[in-house]
């Protein structure tokens, strides 16, 4: 967590901006799905800058960054560090920010891909560079996980940034939910689902529904992939299907590349 | 010569990224140009090759607030592709779906995008202290779409539950009939919401393009039908066709393709007016009613009129889903919308749905095995793009005949693009 505690180390109401890089907005919809604590929320804070609901203009100086959108311009790679240096803070939401999300499975073989969508690249797109996440570029405080985020866990995180805590963030995998959960496990059917690797946290929120993990909310830093590989041969569920869902939302990440 | 330029650089309370150019020379306007600035996304080329069970749950990632309407529409390409018929519970779902979108899209739009102009403020926000209980009216409206489009879909933004042939989990009946008797008490606010947009003021413009919706003969079409229309034209097509009606061209100041009718090369609106131009006499009856009392029938050519053909629209979709509702409540255990079973095949697929914000068109090309060899996405703000600059030329002569001062010109521009309520970041996928 930050060395900073915004909201006791200045005598007035934390300043807050909100950003968005390359994403779908969603995560910033998400934010205003708060509905009935959206007041309360704002309450304690100074919101100083946020483009989707305010025509207010971007203030020099702020406490708290809040990040939504992959970086893959250069243009949006200098803004991140301007607001690394700027805010005491720096939270990023969502996988786009975090992981590099669905803009990252562009990474792959990326400068080939613009002429595939345009026949010539207009300008107005900016002088794209492949896509990363946020971390990859600046140290970040704080993040809010997923595809898109919880509203809750944003209020969660943004109420540690502003008050601090010292409870740690979990890095355990998502599987351990879905036995606790009592749901059945889609390996049995022979279809592949990422929770044995992906970042606990989110309830299994897809599982619940019928649906396998895509594995959004990255992948855990406890994730044994070569175990996992080993699993799916054993369930008989191919690898190579299991190794491409994993580009979805962590393609940028070097680790799920195949060792040797 | 006296020449200045109007500048919107990150245009506030529209989603995505765009900027306002309006030059004016000699007390003339000399060109204006709505810049769409979103980095290139690359969705296209980033389906290739991913399976047809992936496409949908990438394609929903174009855009956060029509998530489901981009599902939808690539559920319905592959369908079309594979040749799956699903059923008509599943189509109600998909319905449901939709319409959350749309409650919660114009909820949004209406009240944190395009009100705080009318009521001369930067955001919403000021409006908590001044007029609380409208604030907390207009939030609970666009709590209601979140709510519907998590009960079908499983949460408000990226749908879970929506698969290739039906869905994979659904809400027990009874859950159904609150749902509907929720929708119902929203009624009154959102005839409310009608009245309070009939009383802004607009500048008298009427759009020189023409305007595309999809069409069916019994109903207001939103997700059901394949037919579209160009209102103006009157000509009729089959979705399937878009590409030989509808024509996407490059211009530098945008990394949002531009889009025009391909035989006449006028540009042209989708969206909340062009539907209901288009199926006004199939509103729900307190929509149409609503709608005659804001004078809001066709021909309605002003595109400032969106927001209130918006305002018309929620009424339209509480009274219809509460229908489907009820509908879903009685022929649950009759009719299933578990996922059909069906054979994967080589073959191409278009699917097509109206979107919050108008046309979107999806086009999948599949190898045997099922994985994506091409992809063509077409959304409604990529299309709109062209015809708002046209009104925009419109709008700033207009105003600048009238002599009216620059911050004038840039409020109502202003005023104009959020009319159209763009999705720049979808609009560049």
């Amino acid at each position: 967590m930050s060395g900073h505690n915004v909201a006791y180390d200045s005598p007035r109401p934390p300043r807050v901006v909100v950003f968005s890089l390359a994403s779908c907005f969603g995560c910033q919809v998400m934010i205003t799905n708060i509905e009935s604590h959206l007041l309360e929320l704002l309450g304690q804070i100074d919101l100083q800058y946020w483009q989707l609901a305010s025509s207010a203009p971007l203030p020099e100086d702020y406490d708290v960054a809040v990040i939504e959108g992959a970086v893959t311009t250069e243009e949006s790679e200098a803004l991140v560090r301007k607001i690394r240096a700027t805010a005491k803070t720096v939270i990023t939401v969502g996988a786009c920010a975090n992981t590099a999300g669905i803009p990252g499975m562009a990474a792959d073989h990326y400068y080939e891909r613009p002429i595939e969508v345009y026949d010539e690249v207009p300008s107005a797109a900016g002088n794209i560079i492949q896509p990363r996440s946020v971390p990859s570029v600046v140290a970040v405080d704080d993040a809010v996980l997923c595809c898109p985020i919880d509203p809750l866990d944003f209020v969660a995180v943004l109420q540690r940034a502003l008050y601090g805590s010292n409870r740690m963030s979990s890095t355990k995998t998502l599987c351990g939910d879905c036995k606790r959960n009592g749901t059945s496990c889609f390996y049995g059917k022979g279809t592949v689902c990422l929770g044995m690797v992906t970042r606990a946290g989110c309830g299994a929120r897809c599982v619940n529904l019928g649906r396998p993990c895509n594995g959004c909310a990255g992948l855990s830093p406890d994730a044994n992939l070569d175990s996992a590989r080993e699993a799916c041969e054993r369930y008989g569920v191919s690898v190579a299907e299991f190794d491409k869902a994993l580009e979805m939302f962590n393609q940028t990440n070097p680790a799920i590349k195949v060792k040797g | 010569m006296a020449k200045s330029t109007i500048n919107v650089d990150h245009v506030a309370r529209v989603e995505g990224h765009g900027d306002i150019r309006v030059v004016i020379a000699d007390g003339k306007v000399e060109s204006v140009q709505m810049r769409v600035v979103e980095p290139a996304r690359l969705f296209e080329s980033m389906v290739r090759g991913r399976s047809y069970r992936e496409v949908s749950y990438v394609a929903s990632r174009i855009c956060g607030i029509c998530s489901a309407t981009h599902v939808v529409t690539d559920l319905k390409a592959v369908e079309d592709a594979f040749g799956v018929e699903v059923s008509e519970r599943t189509k109600d779902l998909r319905e449901l779906m939709v319409y959350g979108s749309y409650i919660q899209n114009h909820a949004t739009h209406l009240f944190v995008f395009a009100a705080p102009d009318f009521i001369g403020q930067e955001s919403v926000f000021p409006l908590a202290e001044t007029n609380r209980a409208l604030f907390d009216q207009a939030l609970g409206l666009k709590a209601l779409g979140n709510e519907l489009s998590t009960k079908i879909g499983g949460r408000p933004v990226h749908p879970i539950t929506a698969v290739v042939g039906g869905f994979t989990s659904e809400i027990p009946a009874d859950e159904y009939l609150r749902l509907a008797d929720k929708l119902e008490e929203a009624i009154p606010f959102a005839l409310q919401t009608v009245d309070l947009f009939r009383s802004f003021r607009v500048q008298p413009l009427a759009t020189e393009g023409d305007m595309l919706a999809m069409v069916a003969d019994d109903h207001y079409a939103v997700e059901r039908a394949n037919a579209a229309r160009f209102l103006k034209a009157g000509e009729d097509f089959a979705a399937a066709r878009y590409e030989d009606f509808l024509e996407e061209y490059l211009v530098d100041h945008s990394s949002a393709k531009f889009a025009r009718v391909r035989s006449t090369g006028t540009p042209y609106m989708t969206g909340a007016l062009a539907r209901v131009n288009a199926s006004w006499d199939k509103l729900c009856p307190q929509a149409k009613v609503a709608a005659a009392k804001a004078g809001l029938r066709p021909p309605e050519l002003n595109p400032m009129m969106n927001n209130l053909a918006q305002a018309v629209e929620i009424v339209d979709a509480l009274e219809r889903c509460a229908q489907l509702c009820h509908k879903l409540a009685e022929t649950a255990g009759e009719d299933t919308s578990k996922p059909v079973e069906f054979d994967v095949r080589a073959g191409r697929g278009v699917g097509f749905t109206e979107a919050p914000r108008g046309a979107a068109f999806h086009d999948l090309e599949f190898d045997d095995e099922g994985n994506v060899v091409h992809a063509s996405i077409l959304t409604p703000t990529a299309q709109n793009v062209a015809n708002l600059e046209g009104d925009m030329l419109q709008l700033a002569n207009l105003l600048v005949d009238e002599g009216a001062p620059e911050d004038v010109v840039k409020l109502e521009v202003e005023k104009l693009v959020r009319a159209y309520d763009p999705c720049l970041s979808c609009s560049v996928h």
